[in-house]
């Protein structure tokens, strides 16, 4: 690589940067939580480099190193338990996600279904809202005083028809808020399996029916195969459903681990819980990596074969009514979000019995706070992600750097609480005392998002040709000045539309929020839980209203750039 | 300005090698054609010389230094790059001016560095300063683009765009031009007149200038000399009346013009000539044979069709039997393929109102001087 030598630049120190801000931020904090999954305190690896007093103690807690911690997950009653039920709910929300989202996705790609349009766009509902917000929503709608439980109780029902507080609360809110995660990969699934055969199947004499489950089905297998494993990481990763519905007996992963290290200060259990979440989420990610290899179901080359879609009318309008059923229940919890937020009072009606706007005049008194926090927090977190995914990108797409993109796609299989305990785990004392700062808040932030704003600066990158970057060199510019004057400006329409996927995720972001933002730094998304917990339901509903507003003009915004980038 | 010279230079890719042992020695204010087909080397030629690719082996002169620890950046040879690689983002004139900018940037203090980065983002943010402002308007006056300078690159044509390429190559005032097949993307009526634009140019401003191409008729009416690549390897450097003339192989006969090759035997020497016989012919050649197996180049200009009953005195010239398979009319000329042996020979003759053409299907006569019968 004489290459290399001769350009040692501005460049390759800007690559040595990155380097360094992965190893601090993300590989360190990683390996030193691993580390006190053995030894049951915290480390100070930063400090052991610095100290040699700090360097001794270290050496001293290795001596006490043992797998206690680990016999612990199997026979803690606690730990065990959580990791049981965390996988029995990953299995549980992905079995029922499968099976809802096999008919719409058949009725989305081979069928003339009434109202497709208008079904694919309800779809999008979920993706906006933050889970913390959809499980609260289904308190309004299934708790004790929630106008679904009082039509249940009218039409005969004793109690409740579910009690969101329960396991079957956190499924049922996961399973209607992650499905149009794997109902997009169906609906591609299906559209390219080779209709040839269910004709031959057909001309054969075969029944509609028939012919589905026995050719159709199996054929987009590979692709729901590979959508039960995306939903199964998200639903096991997902912080914001169960810590608001999860009641205290029942056990979870995520929030065993968030209770061990905010309530009790249990470094050795908290560190022993996040290996174990990153090993589990790191596995289901590998899995359904090795399904989609080799086979890409967004984007086949080339046309899709042109297909006949089915327009037997009564199957196409018990799909569309079926599928209207699916994607109505959010419409209908975030319309009771809306209700409540400017409710004077709401008890047990299916009304509200007034109507005020005075939460939204509270939320923009007191707590404009959160708003500007949040602004700020996504802000901060956006300008680090846009310098690092562009020069990310750059030297994965020009110079071939496999180790970096593995390197920006590290955090896709790090659970939120499980990357926020290793990062309050590691800078809780100096020499690098960053805990209880915004700046490790936001770092927080443009790591767990990197992974998106490198796709979409990658995609920039790879459509700017070479020689363009090479006749700004050989007009003089130096590799680094190129990359300013030439490379950036051109990735700026893929930047926008990246950065905006930030912003909008980390305004978001529940687990990182709750579990390292301090006081004076509290972002909306934790002023919402915080008002859930103290049941001030009415202020958490105009607030999350607020969010959802922002998140949505954010995403116009997004889709209105990325239309102009296709003109 | 500065000579370009190449020494025994190779360049590998992993175990496939590109070039092998390249020598050339290109003079100051020449034009000089890189000629061969697609795939030959040319482009990894030019890219070591522009300092994209470093030689496996061998060394490099630009003006007498020699640049293997010199990057690309600092080696002030303006490209003019196949795509052209114009700026979209930028303007006629911003385009031009980048290098003069970068020259200024480099010179400057920090202060004054961010006020230039401003302005090469975004022509709104700053002025640029008078030198440069005239320089680059006169550099857009001479190659006529002077009424576009504001238009994005996008807005023009491609001719257009060609000139603001060259250009943007020319105002940094490079030791070197490089230009890689910079005609190969314009419309054939407007390629003869960038030919002649870009001739006028380089002779103007005297600037040595390596021009790449894989069209023999480019770089015969370009360049003062032409070496022609095959695979990797030089097979013959000289001027384009040289190459034509003196083909030093049967791959260089066929790919500079349009040749009949015919294999042969030599059968002796009559007063001086070289007797060669072959499949269906017997011809006389006033050149040297260095071997006895060799290849018989005769161009088709160098070839005269009579009536089969015409009478030419067969000790002053070639006289070959054979029928006229085809006739096609090509503009002026009229170009036959005859049948002789095995082989489909082309001859091109002048045509002029009045003079016979001879159909498909007539035996005819074919003569051929004897100093044109090449024999390499
Ligand atoms: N970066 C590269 N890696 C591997 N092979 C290359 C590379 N660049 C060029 N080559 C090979 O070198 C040969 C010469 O290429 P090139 O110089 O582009 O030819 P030309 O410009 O004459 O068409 C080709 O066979 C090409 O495939
Ligand atoms: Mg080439």
């Amino acid at each position: 690589m004489k290459k290399l030598k001769n350009s040692f630049n501005g460049l390759s120190v800007v690559k040595i940067l990155i380097y360094a801000f992965f190893g601090l931020f993300m590989l360190l904090p990683l390996f030193s939580v691993f580390l006190v999954s053995f030894t049951g305190q915290p480390i100070n690896i930063l400090g052991s480099l610095t100290d040699p007093a700090i360097l001794s103690s270290t050496i001293e807690k290795f001596k006490g190193a043992s797998l206690e911690n680990y016999k612990q997950v199997f026979s803690n009653a606690g730990y065990l338990d959580g990791l049981k039920n965390s996988l029995l709910l990953g299995f549980l929300v992905t079995l029922i996600v499968i099976v809802i989202c096999v008919p719409m996705a058949y009725g989305i790609a081979r069928t003339k279904m009434p109202f497709k349009k208008t079904i694919s766009a309800l779809c999008m509902v979920p993706l906006i809202v933050p889970t913390f917000i959809s499980a609260y929503a289904f308190i309004i709608m299934f708790g004790r005083s929630g106008w679904v439980t009082e039509i249940y109780n009218v039409l005969g029902g004793e109690g409740m028809l579910l009690n969101p507080y329960s396991m079957a609360g956190v499924v049922t809110v996961q399973v209607f808020f992650f499905f149009p995660y794997a109902l997009w990969t169906l609906v591609a699934a299906f559209k390219i399996s080779d209709v040839s055969l269910e004709e031959a199947s057909q001309n054969l004499g075969a029944k509609n029916w028939f012919t589905f489950i026995f050719v159709t089905f199996p054929l987009a297998l590979p692709g729901i195969i590979s959508s039960a494993l995306l939903i199964f990481t998200v639903s096991f990763s997902d912080f914001g459903t169960p810590i608001v519905l999860a009641p205290k007996e029942l056990n979870l992963l995520v929030v065993e681990a968030y209770r061990e290290i905010a309530g009790f200060f249990n470094w050795g259990g908290a560190a022993i819980l996040t290996v174990v979440m990153v090993i589990v989420a790191a596995f289901f990610f590998w899995l359904q990596h090795l399904f989609t290899k080799g086979k890409n179901y967004g984007s086949v080359s080339g046309k899709p074969k042109q297909q006949k879609l089915i327009e037997n009318k009564t199957l196409t309008r018990i799909l569309s009514g079926y599928s209207f059923l699916v994607v109505l229940v959010p419409l209908f919890a975030m319309l009771s979000v809306a209700l409540q937020s400017v409710a004077t009072t709401w008890g047990k009606d299916l009304l509200p019995n007034g109507y005020t706007l005075d939460h939204y005049k509270t939320i923009f008194t007191t707590s404009m706070g959160n708003i500007q926090n949040s602004i700020m927090l996504a802000t901060g977190a956006l300008v680090l992600s846009v310098i690092i995914a562009t020069f990310v990108s750059y030297f994965v797409v020009r110079q071939n750097s496999s180790k970096l993109d593995f390197m920006a796609s590290i955090p896709l299989v790090v659970p939120g609480i499980a990357f926020g305990i290793a990062l309050i785990q590691t800078f809780n004392t100096a020499p690098l005392h960053l805990t209880g700062t915004a700046v490790l808040l936001i770092i927080a932030y443009t790591i767990r998002r990197l992974p998106y704003m490198v796709r979409s600066t990658m995609g920039a990158m790879r459509a700017i040709k070479q020689d363009i970057e090479e006749a700004a060199i050989n007009l003089g510019a130096t590799p680094l000045t190129a990359a300013i004057t030439i490379i950036g400006p051109l990735m700026l329409p893929g930047i926008a539309a990246g950065s905006i996927l930030v912003f909008i995720t980390v305004i978001k972001e529940a687990s990182v929020s709750i579990l390292l933002a301090p006081p004076e730094w509290a972002p909306m998304s934790l002023a919402i839980f915080h008002n859930i917990l103290r049941a001030e339901y009415y202020s958490a509903a105009a607030m999350s209203i607020v969010l959802i507003v922002l998140v949505l003009l954010l995403q116009g915004a997004a889709n209105l750039l990325s239309r102009k980038q296709k003109l | 300005m500065g000579s370009v010279i190449i020494n025994n230079m190779t360049k590998k890719f992993g175990e496939f090698t590109a070039l092998h042992d390249i020598n050339l020695e290109i003079e100051e204010g020449e034009f000089f054609a890189l000629l061969g087909p697609s795939g030959c080397g040319k482009t990894t030629t030019m890219r070591c010389i522009a300092g994209f690719e470093n030689p496996t082996s061998g060394k490099i002169y630009i003006g007498n230094n020699e640049v293997e620890n010199i990057p690309a950046n600092k080696r002030n040879c303006g490209m003019v790059f196949q795509s052209y690689a114009l700026f979209p983002h930028m303007n006629v004139f911003d385009n031009v001016a980048y290098s003069l900018n970068i020259k200024e940037l480099n010179s400057s203090n920090p202060v004054k560095q961010l006020a230039i980065y401003a302005r090469l983002l975004n022509n709104r943010l700053g002025k640029h300063p008078k030198a440069i402002q005239e320089k680059v308007m006169e550099i857009l006056k001479y190659v006529e683009l002077d009424k576009h300078a504001d238009r994005l690159t996008s807005e023009l044509s491609g001719g257009q765009q060609q000139r603001v390429a060259l250009a943007r190559a020319l105002v940094m005032e490079p030791a070197v031009l490089l230009m890689d097949e910079p005609l190969s993307n314009l419309d054939q009526k407007l390629r003869h007149s960038m030919r002649n634009t870009i001739r006028t140019i380089q002779q103007d401003l005297g600037i040595t200038t390596i021009f790449v191409t894989h069209d023999q008729e480019e770089a015969m009416s370009m360049a003062d000399r032409i070496a022609v690549m095959d695979k990797g390897h030089i097979v013959q450097i000289g001027t384009p009346t040289d190459l034509y003339s003196n083909p030093s192989t049967p791959f260089i006969a066929d790919f500079v013009g349009t040749s009949n090759i015919l294999s042969g035997t030599v059968a002796g020497e009559e007063n001086g000539l070289v007797i060669v016989k072959g499949d269906g012919f017997v011809l006389r050649s006033a050149n040297k044979a260095l071997k006895d197996e060799l290849n018989v180049i005769i161009r088709p200009e160098h070839v005269k069709v009579e009536a089969v009953d015409s009478i030419i005195d067969d000790k002053k010239t070639n006289v070959i039997e054979g029928t006229v398979i085809m006739s096609t009319y090509l503009g002026s000329i009229v170009r036959y393929d005859v049948q002789v042996g095995s082989y489909q020979l082309i001859v091109d003759t002048t045509y002029s109102s009045g003079s016979n053409i001879f159909e498909e299907g007539r035996k005819v006569k074919l003569t051929v001087e004897h100093e044109r019968v090449l024999l390499i």
